[in-house]
């Protein structure tokens, strides 16, 4: 997890138990932090307690294997940013802390730029060269988890499971998501930009910028 | 009947029955010895009479009173033991028939030989009588009354823990956070009843607890491997270099990993539902599901060129409200899979039931397999095959009924909200 996040450009920092937690969160501040719910030593949802008890301001995304609601429930209304169920993609990790991070720091970062093309992350808008691209929402969706784990292959599971959540039962060949991205490369390409997004033998798609 | 009315009737007709006895016996008793204190005075009468005339060899003189008179008649024949007797004469005075008792005897004077009888009237002791009795079935009559109404207030008293226990026991779910405890009584029998309880449930609470710790816990271990397996395939993946069959082998783990994930997550909410972890109380739009649902599969069904076709009315119920997303997307996700390539799919909600029903090919499935676990009519079919078994158990945990038939073609689910 570490080094994916490391590859994808984040200053991480890892630590195993309870204690390391509460010592680590005692002396940084960080942007967001990624908690597991079953610590040794402790658990992750009193972690949460103390971070809110000492009005820090990181952003923390709980990842539970219990899938249990009760701790979803609790886990959010201490004060946790977002919720992730074990297993889950890392890319999926990485939009999220993402995601965290732009909601944290508001000035001006709302504004993604990839080679021409701009993506403003509030107002839902996708700019070549000035000119505004027409994207469905899928489409919006679907270019903004590209963008976030650019240079990186996803799988079409991944992006399914992104796009449409999990509780979706997809169809083996994922052909549905074939037009989706078919779609988006149209478009971005009519407006001007470079043809960025590279299928990886049919299996996966990937967002290749230099 | 209640407890108490049953007892109530038993212990009354007893009691009436006692004292109709009793009242009877009473009766006897106290007229015999009424009588006998009579025959006493008589008696004395007698003595007095037969001792004077030892003395003077003459009758005394007999002064008669309103409730006792001597008669006397001279006679021939020397009467042997004198018995005291009853009989009914006719009272001038009072014009009425009354009952006297009577004694003969007869004694021997200078003047001859007499027949004397005295007699003495029973109007007094009858009026004693009467008025004893009428005093006791009086008594008996505010003892039951009293008893009665003692009874009813008292016992409905003395019953309020009793109830409250039952209350307390109706409002108790398992998966509640404590459990039962029933408050100390005065009453031995309550008081054992709620300890016994309060014990029982505590039992129940702990092993209940023990057991969802134990299934999270798997689960938690289960799952965590299964996410480092899929971290490192998804940073693997970013190494390949572009080598296809690489790629593609460990997307199939992937994939694997996502099966499992899902077959595992399935099986731990079947097992909640069985436990009866989930509490059905709050209130859920099934419209809103419904439609929200259809509309993130919207891209899914023009993939496979399905029509979705929803007739649905307003229907709020009392539900789970992940249990109730869980229900429509397992019914949907169902539908669409097992729908062939063209296929239309209707959805129609109504207060009392709700439907879908999808096109079919083939026959009718087996419905007294069909919501077995790993039932599947395709072994090859890529579902977990528990989709079923957990759309019945939410089903059952909620207390709808569900049922399936083939009717025109089309493969029909029917869930009754109220059975």
């Amino acid at each position: 997890m570490v080094d994916y996040l490391t590859a994808a450009g984040y200053l991480c920092e890892s630590v195993v138990t309870y204690h390391e937690a509460i010592e680590k969160i005692d002396h940084y501040d960080y942007n967001c932090i990624v908690l597991d719910i079953m610590l040794p030593g402790g658990s992750g949802l009193d972690i949460l307690r103390y971070l809110k008890q000492d009005r820090k301001t990181d952003g923390v995304i709980i990842i539970s294997a219990k899938g249990a609601l009760e701790d979803k429930i609790t886990g959010l209304e201490i004060g946790a940013d977002d919720y992730l169920t074990k297993p889950f993609h890392l890319s999926e990790l990485s939009v999220r802390i993402a995601a965290i991070i732009r909601r944290k720091e508001f000035n001006g970062q709302s504004i993604i730029s990839i080679g021409n093309m701009r993506i403003d992350t509030i107002g839902k808008t996708v700019f070549v060269n000035q000119q505004e691209v027409e994207l469905t929402q899928k489409e919006f969706q679907l270019l903004l988890f590209l963008t976030i784990n650019k240079n990186r292959i996803l799988s079409k599971n991944a992006i399914a499971q992104h796009l449409w959540g999990d509780d979706m039962d997809f169809p083996a060949n994922y052909d549905f998501l074939y037009s989706h991205i078919k779609n988006l490369r149209k478009k971005i390409m009519q407006a001007g930009s470079e043809d960025c997004i590279r299928s990886i033998y049919g299996e996966g798609y990937k967002l290749q910028v230099s | 009947m209640k407890l108490f009315a049953r007892y109530n009737r038993i212990n009354i007709t007893a009691t009436i029955l006692i004292f109709v006895f009793g009242s009877i016996a009473f009766y006897f008793v106290l007229q015999y010895v009424l009588v006998r204190q009579l025959d006493e005075t008589l008696r004395g009468e007698q003595q007095e009479i037969v001792e004077f005339v030892k003395l003077h060899n003459q009758l005394p003189d007999i002064q008669n009173t309103k409730h006792q008179w001597i008669t006397l008649q001279p006679t021939m024949f020397m009467q042997g033991r004198s018995r005291a007797k009853s009989i009914l004469v006719y009272n001038k005075r009072e014009d009425e028939q009354e009952w006297i008792r009577q004694l003969n005897f007869t004694v021997n004077t200078s003047t001859g030989m007499y027949s004397i009888t005295v007699n003495k009237s029973e109007t007094e002791t009858e009026e004693l009588l009467k008025g004893i009795i009428l005093v006791t079935i009086g008594m008996i009559g505010v003892i039951l009354l009293f008893n009665y109404l003692i009874n009813r207030k008292m016992v409905t008293r003395l019953w309020q823990p009793f109830y409250n226990t039952i209350a307390s026991i109706k409002e108790y779910h398992i998966s509640s956070q404590q459990p039962l405890q029933l408050a100390k009584e005065p009453i031995d029998e309550i008081n054992l009843l709620n300890e016994s309880l309060n014990q029982m449930t505590h039992r129940i609470h702990r092993d209940f607890h023990a057991l969802r710790s134990f299934t999270e816990n798997a689960s938690h271990e289960m799952q965590t491997p299964l996410a480092v397996i899929r971290s490192k395939v998804d940073t693997l993946l970013q190494e390949t270099e572009g080598r296809k069959e690489t790629i593609q082998q460990l997307l199939s783990i992937e994939d694997a990993t996502h099966r499992l994930s899902k077959l595992h997550q399935s099986l731990l909410l079947l097992t909640r539902l069985e436990n009866r972890q989930f509490l059905f109380d709050e209130p859920v739009d099934l419209e809103n599901i419904i439609e929200t649902k259809s509309e993130e599969r919207k891209e899914l069904l023009q993939a496979k060129n399905l029509s979705l076709q929803l007739n649905s009315v307003p229907v709020t119920l009392n539900f789970h409200p992940h249990l109730a997303e869980m229900l429509i997307t397992n019914l949907m996700n169902n539908a669409i899979r097992y729908t062939p390539e063209g296929g239309s799919i209707l959805i129609q909600l109504t207060t009392r039931q709700l439907t879908i029903s999808n096109t079919a090919i083939g026959e009718a499935l087996d419905t007294t397999r069909l919501f077995e676990r790993f039932y599947k009519t395709d072994p090859a079919s890529e579902g977990t095959g528990l989709g079923l078994a957990i759309i019945k158990q939410i089903c059952n945990a909620a207390g709808f009924t569900i049922a399936y038939q083939l009717t025109n073609g089309k493969h029909q689910f029917t869930i009754q909200f109220i059975s």
